[in-house]
């Protein structure tokens, strides 16, 4: 155990620690000068106890269990995200598995070993770009397909994340990644012109530096172009109540009774915890139940509302400070599948801090996704520990596979 | 060829940057902006205040009311400002003349909801609430609000009543649109047509200051107005209703159901004994409950649908359709001589008459509800056809009346004998006991209501309903109901209808009681042996028709005695009734 990563470990527990705490007040409500506290804390705190269990077991287990489990254990992931369309609703959607004491989201189990099944495949020698993507996708778009019938669109948009940055870091050529996302920008840019054609210019010098051919070069251009006018006629062609929609997930303030309701009440109880916060259990915003879910995808606002600028700022090193640490350390993994694996699990719990935060702040769309580590939730803590686990497997094999 | 470089390298200054913009957001909203947010916390002014519909009313046929919604003065309570729990249910219970330990559940339950004003006491008097309110220095966490509850015009069994959302409905129905102080249909139309009756919340934000500064987060769609419950009109007519609640036999048990027979609407829907379902609105008391379910004479239940009975000779032109319509018999074929009874083996089964009526054909053994005919009829045919033939004329199913629970009633198969007898019991002695009424058949009075009226509609059967129309907004909606046919051919509805009335009008038929100059009234009687008591229930069962109106009805006394002296007067009565409140 000579170069187990300690550090990452240590900032691990100190995360699940503040989780602990901020679950704890998050839950608690009062009552004159009495306090009441809902047992969220408690059962969080045994989800802990079997996740630390899981990773203790994962770094035991010999490599070769887990290579050989990859492929079963995403096909009965697979089985589980189509059981789950069959159960009844929760919340309006099917993500649950309900197993009485528990729910539990397949979802979560299908992010890890997609990346583990995707990682594993494109990092075989000699491979062309075409299998490389091809599998990839094929592999990525079953789980995405069946996830956006739940429907769950934030967890879906994670998969993208995940399969991108392992593309990023593969032996795929990176225009590829360009060819990839250029029509979604066109999308994006279509609403104006100059900002078009800019993007259209850059677009052409980075083919361009890629040594690519003309014809290709003219090709992918004039597709874009293509979608740049298309998009305007598509989006006329929407109903009034499709356009609502998709306006509402960019910008959650044209809904005043849902999203934007959630978005003002976070920011009023982050804002108002000013530079040193109200105080442990002191805060008035979440006693209001204004937040229905404060205790799952807005607790960073109790944290803001309770600790103020002091609080935040230290979560967000602590978390700075992990994953930069991860970041460092995977360079040094020389497995290409160990390193995509890797990649890909730092990729996906960045964004989803990124985008937890960034919604508690009221700068990204609103979607259910819980914060790493902090947020209230048996499947998602478990799953999250697990993939952390995995990379320090990794980084703990790297000797033997050097 | 392009120049390689490597995404790790660059990795680190990826989550760097993505850091330093959460940072400079947290920045902005907890240091540059922090005094206004904090401003908008403590006067805790952006808040989504639910505007409850108004819930829809119910009005007999004429428009009369049933149903209406009157202003109540209702005591609430916010637990995150109670300073002594004790104190305050003792103060509630003495001034409100509730139990404490109610008081103190519902405090319990709500204990989370710190910041909600959780409802205590409906449809306070205002004397009390101006005198109660005086107190309130002392109890911060009160609070009165002007609302609305549910009057309820009478005494009856098909409105139903509304009352406070459990913590287990709320915990189902809080996605609908329910909030912890709800009030919903509990039983009858105000349970069925709750989706109807309740119509949709609205909402509003709130976003002004104190002092009254626009805070300008939301630009659009600050209201959106509740849509209220739609009226219910009934088939109902209130005076009948009214007049026959008076009649029923006084101290007696039972029901009497009167519909149209052309529209299967019900014109009066009495079941004895009643109960006030005012008494629910405001939340019952322990004592008051306890004592509605331990009366012996069950005033809560509805022996119109919930009750099932067994039906006695007003089963018999079942029988005797099924004779016909199987030309076993014909209007002429004579059975079996009735000498007051007659042998089946070593069982010997009496007629009601211990003189005996002779031999008779079908029409005469309908008039005197002679039973030896009808025991004889019976041999001919099997338990299974009896079976099937009385499901076919919806008597062993659910008529699907507009209300919730209704019972199915119950006709015996081979196989439940064999189930419950033994593989040798004697079908043959039951079978012969089941064509009179007899034996394991039930009943509900709606089933046998609907089955005369039927006959009544020349064998169009109709199902039963209260509701003619509901009125949303400026839209009415007339109720559209199922259809069905009585399985009988032209001449045999022919004769049941003719056997019918000479029951009534003809001399020494079973049914004379109930028959008025100028009307055309058609029945039969039943008197059905049971095991809840020494006397017969006492049926009278048909329909009357003149140039006014067409009603079948369904008078039942529970244990009244005979039904051509119990229940036939009662018809009698009402038909007169409506006869004269119709011109």
């Amino acid at each position: 155990m000579k170069k187990f990563e300690w550090m990452i470990l240590g900032l691990l527990i100190l995360l699940l620690i503040i989780g602990i705490i901020s679950i704890y007040t998050a839950s608690s409500s009062r009552i004159g000068d009495d306090f009441l506290f809902a047992n969220y804390y408690i059962k969080q705190f045994i989800w802990i106890i079997i996740s630390m269990l899981i990773l203790l077991l994962l770094l035991k287990a010999p490599i070769a269990i887990i290579e050989i489990s990859i492929f079963p254990i995403y096909i009965i992931t697979i089985l589980l995200l189509i059981l789950v369309l069959f159960l009844p609703e929760i919340k309006g959607s099917h993500r649950w598995i309900s197993l009485g004491l528990i729910n539990f989201q397949p979802s979560e189990l299908a992010k890890l070993f997609t990346i583990m099944v995707i990682s594993k495949l494109i990092s075989k020698p000699f491979l062309s770009d075409g299998q490389i993507l091809l599998r990839s996708f094929i592999f990525t778009l079953v789980p995405v397909f069946l996830i956006l019938l739940e429907p769950d669109l934030g967890t879906a948009s994670i998969f993208f994340v995940i399969l991108f940055s392992i593309l990023l870091v593969s032996d795929l050529p990176k225009f590829y990644l360009i060819l990839i996302i250029s029509p979604i920008l066109s999308i994006i840019f279509s609403f104006s012109i100059w900002i078009f054609i800019a993007y259209v210019l850059l677009l052409i010098y980075l083919l361009h530096r890629s040594n690519l051919d003309k014809v290709i070069i003219g090709f992918v251009i004039s597709i874009n172009t293509f979608i740049f006018f298309i998009t305007p006629i598509f989006w006329n062609s929407l109903k009034d109540y499709q356009q609502n929609r998709i306006l509402t997930f960019i910008s959650p303030m044209r809904d005043p009774f849902g999203a934007g309701y959630q978005i003002i009440q976070s920011k009023i109880a982050i804002g108002s915890g000013g530079i040193f916060g109200k105080g442990f259990l002191m805060g008035t915003q979440k006693n209001m139940n204004f937040l229905p879910e404060h205790h799952t995808d807005f607790i960073f606002s109790v944290i803001g509302e309770e600790f103020g600028f002091f609080g935040c700022a230290f979560i967000l090193l602590i978390y700075f400070l992990f994953l930069y640490k991860i970041a460092k350390s995977i360079i040094k993994i020389k497995r290409k599948e160990y390193r995509y694996v890797s990649v890909g699990i730092l990729a996906y719990i960045t964004f989803q801090i990124f985008i937890n935060i960034g919604m508690n702040l009221g700068i990204v769309p609103t979607t259910g996704i819980p914060l790493p580590f902090l947020s209230y939730g048996g499947s998602n803590l478990l799953i999250n520990v697990t993939a952390i686990g995995f990379i320090l497997k990794y980084l703990n094999e790297r000797s033997i596979f050097a | 060829m392009y120049k390689k470089f490597t995404i790790s390298d660059y990795t680190g200054y990826v989550i760097a940057f993505i850091f330093f913009i959460l940072l400079f957001f947290v920045f902005k909203l907890q240091i540059i902006e922090s005094e206004k947010y904090k401003n908008i916390a403590e006067k805790n002014i952006v808040r989504i205040q639910t505007i409850y519909p108004t819930r829809g009313e119910i009005y007999d046929r004429k428009y009369r009311p049933i149903a209406l919604n009157k202003p109540s003065y209702n005591l609430y309570i916010t637990p995150g400002k109670i300073v002594d729990k004790e104190k305050v249910s003792e103060f509630v219970s003495s001034n409100f003349n509730k139990e404490i330990d109610e008081i103190k559940k519902i405090i319990h339950e709500n204990r989370y909801r710190s910041y909600q004003d959780i409802l205590l006491i409906q449809n306070i008097p205002f004397e009390k609430m101006v005198k109660t309110s005086e107190q309130f220095n002392y109890y911060p966490s009160f609070l009165f609000k002007a609302e609305k509850v549910r009057e309820y015009y009478s005494a009856n069994h098909f409105t139903g009543y509304t009352g406070r959302i459990t913590e287990e409905e709320y915990r189902e129905l809080r996605g609908k649109g329910y909030s912890i102080n709800s009030n919903l249909g509990k039983t009858g139309l105000e349970k069925y047509y709750e989706n109807i009756l309740r119509g949709e919340n609205g909402q509003q934000v709130l976003q002004v200051d104190a002092s009254g500064n626009n805070l300008e987060f939301f630009k659009h769609n600050l209201q959106t107005d509740p849509r209220n419950g739609d009226d219910l009109i009934l088939t109902i007519d209130n005076d009948l209703q009214e007049y026959v609640s008076l009649i029923f036999p006084k101290n007696k048990k039972g029901s009497v159901v009167v519909m149209d027979i052309k529209t299967g609407g019900i014109l009066a829907y009495v079941s004895k004994p009643d109960f006030d379902p005012n008494l629910f609105t405001g939340g019952i008391s322990a004592g008051q409950w306890n004592e509605l379910i331990t009366n012996p004479n069950r005033p809560m239940l509805d022996r119109i649908i919930h009750g099932t009975y067994p039906p006695g000779s007003v089963y018999k032109p079942i029988m005797a359709s099924l004779g016909l319509e199987e030309n076993e018999i014909d209007s002429k074929t004579k059975l079996a001589k009735c000498d007051g009874g007659m042998w089946f083996g070593n069982r010997y089964f009496k007629c009601w008459l211990k003189e005996g009526h002779e031999r008779l054909a079908v029409e005469d053994a309908m008039k005197y509800s002679c039973d030896v005919y009808f025991y004889d009829l019976s041999t001919r045919f099997s338990l299974e056809q009896l079976n099937r033939y009385t499901k076919q004329n919806y008597l062993s199913t659910r008529t699907g009346i507009d209300l919730p629970g209704e019972r199915r009633g119950f006709f015996p198969s081979r196989k439940w004998y064999i189930d419950n007898y033994g593989k040798y019991v004697g079908i043959l002695g039951h079978k012969v006991n089941l064509a009179i009424g007899q034996g394991e058949v039930l009943v509900t009075p709606l089933q046998i209501c609907a089955y005369y009226s039927a006959i009544g509609n020349d064998g169009i059967w109709k199902q039963p309903h209260l509701l003619d129309k509901r009125i949303e907004a400026e839209n009415t909606y007339k109720n559209i109901v199922d259809e069905k046919h009585l399985p009988m051919s032209k001449e045999t509805l022919k004769l049941i209808q003719n056997s019918l009335y000479i029951t009534v009008n003809e001399k020494y038929g079973t049914g004379t009681a109930a028959s008025i100059g100028g009307i055309r009234v058609y029945g039969k009687t039943g008197s059905a042996e049971n095991h809840m008591g020494k006397k017969t229930h006492s049926w009278f069962s048909g329909y009357a028709k003149c140039d006014k109106f067409e009603i079948g009805f369904d008078i039942f006394v529970e244990n009244g005695g005979h039904g051509g002296s119990v229940s036939a007067p009662v018809a009698r009565k009402l038909i007169n009734y409506y006869y004269g409140i119709m011109e």
